[in-house]
């Protein structure tokens, strides 16, 4: 009995159980392949789909990126005091919210808008320049909000002064990414849980032809830890081959997206190409894989062991 | 070892399948229960293994009392015993040793050890040479001592065997019988349950008579009621 065994061998021993567990479950599944194909595949499908929604977002927030979306803020000075200048300037240079600035002088900006012409005395019957100074503010932060305050900050600094933001768009393409992502947490989760439910009904049905052998081996002192045991290994199989299984589905289906989305883009005037899933993606995909393969073993053995004899 | 104060078991709405039974088997000892199929027997044996509760009455076996045992410690308590069943209850998916060595998997024996006691084990019901065949082309004599082997691997305190020779001729009954006989010499408590009376008097061990689930009458020298 136990005390004849020595405590240095427990862990030892427990590796031991481990593998054999381990080596076992996969040899039940090389023993009948088509089924675990098939269980890999299906959860190879059900991975492989919110995987190509999620590249497609990535991709989309790239693009974004790609069109130069920083957000800008524009300080039209026609109607403000001198001494006002000067305390708008010391805010600029203060301000921690401000990445960078630029002074576009009233007569400069005027001039480069003659030379862009394709006759230049067609401004010479302006009395005076009505373009009005302008202060180009780049702050320091995409958000939203600070952009917003910013602008209330500058506002106020310099009366008088029309102030001009175009962060709004970028609220726009926040909101549609955060919907995005809401629809790829919606469809995942949703598919996610189908791949945990027909997980624990192959792994009950696996439990089920192993009846015989659980029924004698809880006769001979088997704990549910012990019986479960394979069958968790068998998720973490399945779960595996799923997870690799969905990445080449993904590079494939990324593949053979990329021509024609390639060519939408250039529609557009875009110059845009889809990048291939990268480490992250993949590795992801093999991690959500091992643990919807092992959840869907322990509900699918936790029921199945808790009605058995 | 074994103490059974007025235990009643009824399945359901069923008759009652054992009736205010009381014995007592000491440490050390070997008893066999006798009766017709359906006195009972295998429900005791059942009992005190700890595969089913009592409706009524208490239960103590090797210092536990059955009643309070609760869900997790069932294991350890299992672990102290050896089960032998009429049809052998072998697993055909994997060969003889594999067989045996399942009560040793579950207790986490290293494998050298477990090779050891296996081979030891097989060694005394005289199939050591049978240990890399299926079970399925053995015949039935030698499944049920591959079934035994499989209940002694981890030295059990206790023996428990419900109608071991049920299916086997009178020559090797009493083979049998007598490996139980040896084990029991060696220390192990022995309960054996088997309808074939004549078989077992010739054992001059105590016997207990279940008729109908009651203790009906003991032979001289059975354990106490």
């Amino acid at each position: 009995m136990k005390s004849a065994r020595r405590l240095q061998d427990v862990v030892p021993a427990w590796l031991e159980a481990h593998r054999d567990a381990a080596r076992r479950s996969l040899q039940r599944r090389l023993q009948a392949p088509v089924l675990s194909l098939i269980s890999i595949a299906v959860l190879g499908f059900i991975l492989a789909l919110p995987a190509y929604l999620w590249v497609l977002l990535d991709n989309a927030r790239a693009l974004s990126a790609h069109v130069d979306h920083d957000p800008r803020i524009a300080l039209y000075l026609d109607e403000v005091e001198a001494g006002a200048v000067a305390d708008l300037e010391r805010h600029l240079e203060t301000d921690a919210r401000v990445e960078r600035w630029t002074w576009i002088d009233a007569d400069e900006a005027l001039a480069t808008y003659r030379d862009g012409l394709r006759d230049p005395g067609l401004l010479d019957w302006l009395d005076d320049n009505p373009l009005p100074d302008v202060v180009d503010v780049v702050p320091a932060t995409a958000d939203p909000e600070t952009v917003a305050a910013l602008r209330e900050a500058l506002a106020a600094s310099a009366p008088g002064a029309t102030v001009v933001s175009d962060d709004e768009w970028v609220r726009q393409l926040n909101s549609l990414h955060q919907l995005g992502l809401r629809i790829l947490a919606v469809v995942g989760g949703l598919l996610g849980l189908g791949a945990l439910l027909i997980l624990a009904l192959a792994t009950a049905s696996e439990l089920r032809e192993r009846r015989e052998e659980i029924a004698i081996s809880r006769i001979s002192g088997a704990t549910h830890g012990f019986l479960r045991r394979p069958s968790l290994y068998g998720g973490l199989i399945t779960g595996l081959g799923g997870g690799i299984f969905a990445g080449i589905l993904l590079l494939i289906g990324i593949g053979l997206s990329r021509a024609p989305l390639e060519q939408a883009a250039a529609a557009f005037d875009l110059e845009f190409g889809l990048a291939l899933p990268g480490g992250a993606h993949l590795l992801t995909l093999l991690l959500a894989g091992l643990l919807l393969g092992w959840l869907g073993a322990r509900l699918g053995s936790g029921h199945a062991l808790r009605d058995a004899p | 070892m074994i103490h059974l104060q007025r235990v009643t078991k009824r399945f359901g709405s069923a008759a009652e399948a054992l009736s205010n039974v009381s014995l007592r088997v000491d440490p050390g000892a070997m008893a066999f229960i006798t009766g017709p199929s359906g006195a009972g027997k295998s429900t005791l044996l059942r009992l005190i293994a700890g595969l089913e509760r009592p409706t009524r009455g208490r239960i103590r076996v090797n210092g536990h009392d059955l009643d309070r045992l609760s869900n997790r410690a069932i294991p350890g308590f299992r672990r102290s015993i050896g089960l032998v069943f009429q049809d052998h209850r072998l697993l055909f998916d994997r060969p003889v040793f594999d067989n045996v060595a399942l009560p040793l998997e579950i207790l986490a024996y290293r494998r050298p050890e477990m090779r050891k006691r296996v081979r030891a084990a097989l060694d005394k019901v005289g199939l050591l040479h049978k240990e890399t065949v299926n079970p399925r082309t053995l015949s039935a004599g030698e499944q049920q001592r591959v079934g035994i082997a499989r209940a002694i691997v981890h030295r059990p305190v206790l023996l428990l065997a419900d109608e071991p020779t049920g299916n086997l001729d009178p020559a090797l009954s009493r083979e049998i019988l007598q490996l139980f006989d040896d084990f029991n010499r060696v220390g192990m408590t022995a309960l054996i349950a088997s309808h074939d009376l004549g078989l077992v008097e010739r054992m001059g061990k105590p016997i207990l008579h279940l008729e109908d689930g009651r203790i009906e009458a003991r032979a001289a020298g059975a354990p106490s009621a």
